[in-house]
């Protein structure tokens, strides 16, 4: 059941990937992010971590899509052009390259997996794992100069932000 | 149990976010597969944390988000304003900075 | 008193501070305070020297040394060179009448360069980096620091030959003084490295005097002669000797007072100053001796022919500079190094009045050098005359007057000397001869017969200021009681120069030489040669000198006073021995063939065949090739983000390469 399930949503967030690829209208390809970001949400509840999947959905779908969806209506982009199609920019080195990169990337992840991993990863190992009050007893102890550093960057890239997008 | 299942879907989604970064021309498509990428890692992350029973995993996974929501912010704010001189946010109208 | 030596370049180079880096402002608010410094400077050095001298004359002979070591300077393993300054009567001899014949002419510079706009700070600061350069020269108590005023000296007279640098001519004839010193300079390193070297190979690392002339005597005679002659090469730039006299003709370029100042009274005598300083090397060299003897022989006639024909008032000063340095150069050569340095002395009295004379006689004609020009000038410049006539019969050795006092002692030792013979002495007396000549002919043309100046300029004739002609006056007196203190046994008087330097020659400072004691000590040579000889012969030979001199005067007199026909007919006569005397037997252009032109091309060839093909070849080319290779790879460098991506992606897969592998 829980393979199935696991099997089902990868499944669905590499075909929602490949559509945000392949879709010719911008504003598509932004809609099929939001429905990626949402099987990704469901993948990182299946691993037991409620608190990031909330965030997944709220944090990227909500915040980060809106916000590039706003950006496109901004830009006015018309559909994507003959140069910007993919088979037309299929080259079979970038491919091999590709495929190569892919090959090694999951050896890699195997290779490198904790052995406590290896030996299960039923409901009882997850249980009490990404529940919010372990993520905030980390954030506020352990984790506070890091995270009040990430606020410090976020505000930056505000103001960055601001400052390059305001007509002179 | 299916770590490896994961992982596999994640080396996936990284591999078609890499994909799309080398094929698209459209900078705001480019951003959307950083995008994946950013997801894909985020999974891989958690799978291995998960054994751990701890949150570090947890919050390097905040620390992206935040970052992707710091460069969504600074790259759309470029973009806007590559569009307003140019016209275009077709990455390959950009290539002055070369020899 | 004798610590205070360290006081005596110490002024000069304050003079040089103040004016040189402040000079320009104190010229635009009050000139006069520019030359009060320089002279304060000046003055206050010849106080100090005055006061250590007459210390000195207290003391007993055996007293008179004293090594004054200010600070080390260079120190290298055993070897050391220290600041130190060598009080002894040599030293303080030269350092009197170079400090007194200075201030002198820093005065004298105050009326004539008066009239200079804008470089007048200049002028004094150069002055004054020049007496700091001469004191150093003259006190050091070491061949290097020797040779740090030897430079500085060449230096002050580049920058002053070449002080009126925006006229072309003059800047020509700086350079040239400076090349033809450079020439010397290197030979004087040479024998100075050579003399460490060899010095060392005995385990003496010093270059200090007393320490070198103590131990001279380990060195080999061979080694003697070579160091001896490679200190002469240096010796022959710095006081114009043949075969580099050449620059100092061309050195009248600069201002008279300078002339006066360093091409005539102070630096010149460098050369002669250092050989008497080495004489305990050079008399372990009796070949050594033979050449300097030899050419300071014919320069001395040499010069004394070019003379006899030049028309510029300053062209035959300079001249006859070469001519007596020659004289100079002579006495030291058969050993009587008390007679040179006598010359020199009167030589720096009635050379610089000479000089001043004639540069009081160019101020008066308003520039006017040429003495076809001038003539008249007698009644007009009465004190500028007088004191050019006095410097005269000083020089051509009238009788009474200084340089008869001198002159005399060398051609007396040139003639019964061991070292000397009656060649040397015959020269010395021709060009004695000539000497007289050449000077009065300088006299008559200058202030006797009717003017020949333009009528614009006769208008303007006047005397100099008070400031130019005090100096004269002191130097015209000078110029006769200054031979005095050597009057000659012979002559009733006691020879006080040869007792005073007594302590220095052929005796180390403080110590005797044994090396040098097999050698019979050179003051005792002049004694005993002056005992031997008889004083018939020397009654007689001076007798000779004088009548030749008079001769000459009286071929002047017929020449250019009584039948002025004359030199004009023999100069068609004699169209070939005019006009060799005339181009200065044409040792410029031969130079200029021989020498300048195959350096010259030699230095073409290694500028455009070395230097440009070769090693700038190799330089450019390697920048090439590297530019070549930049130029290929640039192309990586498209700007297109997604290619960087592919190389990008392309590390990243080598680094997982890499993590596989060492899994």
């Amino acid at each position: 059941m829980e393979l199935f399930a696991i099997l089902l949503f990868g499944i669905a967030a590499t075909t929602t990937a490949l559509f945000v690829i392949f879709s010719k209208n911008t504003v598509h390809s932004a809609l099929w992010m939001v429905a990626n970001c949402f099987t990704v949400a469901v993948l990182f509840l299946l691993l037991n971590s409620q608190f990031i999947a909330i965030l997944q959905i709220i944090v990227y779908a909500g915040a980060i899509m809106m916000f590039i969806l706003y950006a496109i209506m901004m830009l006015n982009l018309k559909k994507a052009g003959d140069e910007d199609q993919v088979k037309n920019n299929l080259a079979p080195g970038r491919l091999l390259i590709l495929g190569l990169f892919f090959i090694g990337l999951i050896i890699l992840g195997i290779g490198f997996s904790p052995q406590a991993l290896k030996g299960g990863m039923g409901a009882d190992a997850l249980a009490g794992f990404g529940e919010i009050n372990l993520v905030a007893n980390y954030i506020f102890s352990k984790g506070l100069i890091p995270f009040e550093l990430v606020s410090v960057l976020l505000t930056a890239a505000v103001v960055g932000a601001v400052y390059l997008a305001k007509k002179d | 149990m299916y770590q490896n299942v994961y992982l596999t879907f994640s080396a996936l989604l990284f591999a078609i976010g890499a994909f799309g970064v080398l094929t698209r021309k459209n900078a705001i498509v480019v951003f959307l597969c950083i995008e994946i990428m950013l997801g894909a890692a985020n999974l891989a992350f958690i799978v291995f944390t998960a054994a751990n029973q701890s949150a570090e995993g947890i919050f390097m996974v905040m620390c992206v988000m935040a970052v992707a929501g710091a460069e969504a912010a600074v790259g759309l704010a470029i973009f806007v304003l590559l569009y307003r001189k140019t016209g275009s946010i077709n990455i390959d109208k950009f290539n002055l900075l070369k020899w | 008193m004798f610590d205070l030596v360290w006081l005596i370049p110490v002024f000069p180079i304050l003079g040089v501070f103040v004016n040189g880096l402040l000079g320009r402002r104190i010229e635009k608010t009050n000139r006069s305070i520019v030359h009060w410094i320089a002279c304060t400077a000046v003055g206050l050095s010849f106080l100090v020297t005055a006061g250590i001298f007459l210390k000195m004359l207290s003391l007993p002979p055996e007293q008179r040394l004293y090594d004054f070591t200010w600070f080390t300077w260079i120190s290298a393993g055993s070897f050391h060179v220290s600041i130190g300054y060598l009080v002894d009567p040599l030293s303080m001899f030269m350092c009197m009448f170079v400090t007194g014949v200075g201030f002198l002419i820093h005065i004298y510079s105050i009326g004539y360069m008066g009239h200079e706009e804008g470089g007048y700070y200049r002028y004094f600061t150069y002055l004054n980096l020049f007496m700091f350069s001469m004191i150093n020269l003259i006190l050091a108590d070491n061949f290097l620091l020797m040779f740090l005023g030897w430079e500085g000296v060449g230096l002050c007279s580049y920058l002053l030959i070449a002080f009126w640098f925006t006229d072309m001519a003059n800047a020509v004839a700086g350079k040239k003084a400076f090349i033809t010193n450079r020439v010397g300079d290197f030979f004087f390193a040479v024998g100075m490295l050579f003399l460490l070297v060899n010095l060392g190979k005995h385990g003496i690392w010093s270059l200090n005097f007393t320490e070198v002339f103590t131990h001279a005597s380990i060195l080999s005679p061979k080694l003697i002669t070579i160091i001896c002659l490679l200190f002469f090469m240096g010796c022959t730039a710095k006081s114009a000797q043949i075969p580099l006299y050449i620059w100092l003709p061309d050195a009248m370029a600069g201002p008279t007072p300078v002339s006066a100042l360093i091409h005539a009274a102070t630096m010149v005598t460098a050369g002669v100053y250092f050989v008497a300083r080495c004489n305990i090397l050079y008399t372990m060299s009796p070949i050594a001796m033979g050449v300097v003897a030899v050419v300071g022989a014919l320069t001395a006639f040499f010069a004394a022919t070019i003379a006899l024909t030049q028309n510029d008032i300053k062209k035959v000063l300079a001249y006859s500079t070469v001519s007596q340095l020659g004289y100079m150069f002579l006495g030291l050569g058969v050993g009587a190094f008390t007679a040179g340095l006598f010359h020199v002395l009167t030589h720096s009295f009635f050379k610089a009045l000479l000089f001043l004379c004639a540069g009081s006689v160019i101020h008066a004609m308003g520039g006017e050098q040429d003495m076809r020009n001038m003539g008249g000038l007698r009644k007009k410049i009465p004190i500028t005359f007088w004191t050019m006539l006095i410097a005269t019969l000083a020089i051509i050795g009238f009788p009474g007057f200084s340089g008869f006092f001198s002159k005399d002692e060398i051609l007396w030792q040139a003639f019964s000397s061991p070292h000397g013979n009656i060649f040397l002495w015959l020269i010395g007396y021709l060009a004695a001869a000539l000497t007289a000549f050449y000077m009065f002919r300088l006299i008559f043309m200058t202030f006797f017969n009717e003017c020949r100046a333009s009528e614009e300029v006769k208008k303007h004739i006047h005397e100099s200021p008070k400031s130019m002609t005090i100096p004269l006056m002191i130097l015209a007196i000078l110029s006769i009681v200054g031979g005095w203190i050597g009057i000659p046994k012979s002559l009733g008087g006691h020879n006080l120069i040869e007792r005073y330097f007594e302590p220095v020659m052929g005796i180390g400072p403080g110590k005797l030489i044994s090396g040098a004691a097999s050698h019979e000590t050179i003051a005792h040579v002049a004694e005993t040669a002056g005992e031997h000889a008889s004083f018939g012969i020397q009654y007689m030979l001076m007798a000779a000198t004088t009548l030749i001199v008079f001769a000459g005067i009286l071929t002047a007199w017929m020449m250019y006073m009584k039948k002025r026909e004359i030199p004009e007919n023999l100069a068609q006569k004699h169209s070939t021995p005019y006009r060799l005397l005339l181009n200065k037997w044409f040792i410029d252009e031969i130079y200029e063939a021989f020498v300048i032109k195959p350096l010259h091309s030699f230095a073409m060839f290694l500028w455009k065949g070395i230097d440009v093909l070769v090693i700038d070849g190799i330089v450019n080319g390697t920048a090439r090739f590297f530019m070549g290779c930049g130029r290929m790879v640039k192309t990586i460098q498209t700007g297109y983000v997604q290619q960087y991506a592919v190389s990008f992606l392309f590390g990243v897969m080598v680094l997982i390469g890499y993590y596989i592998y060492a899994l």
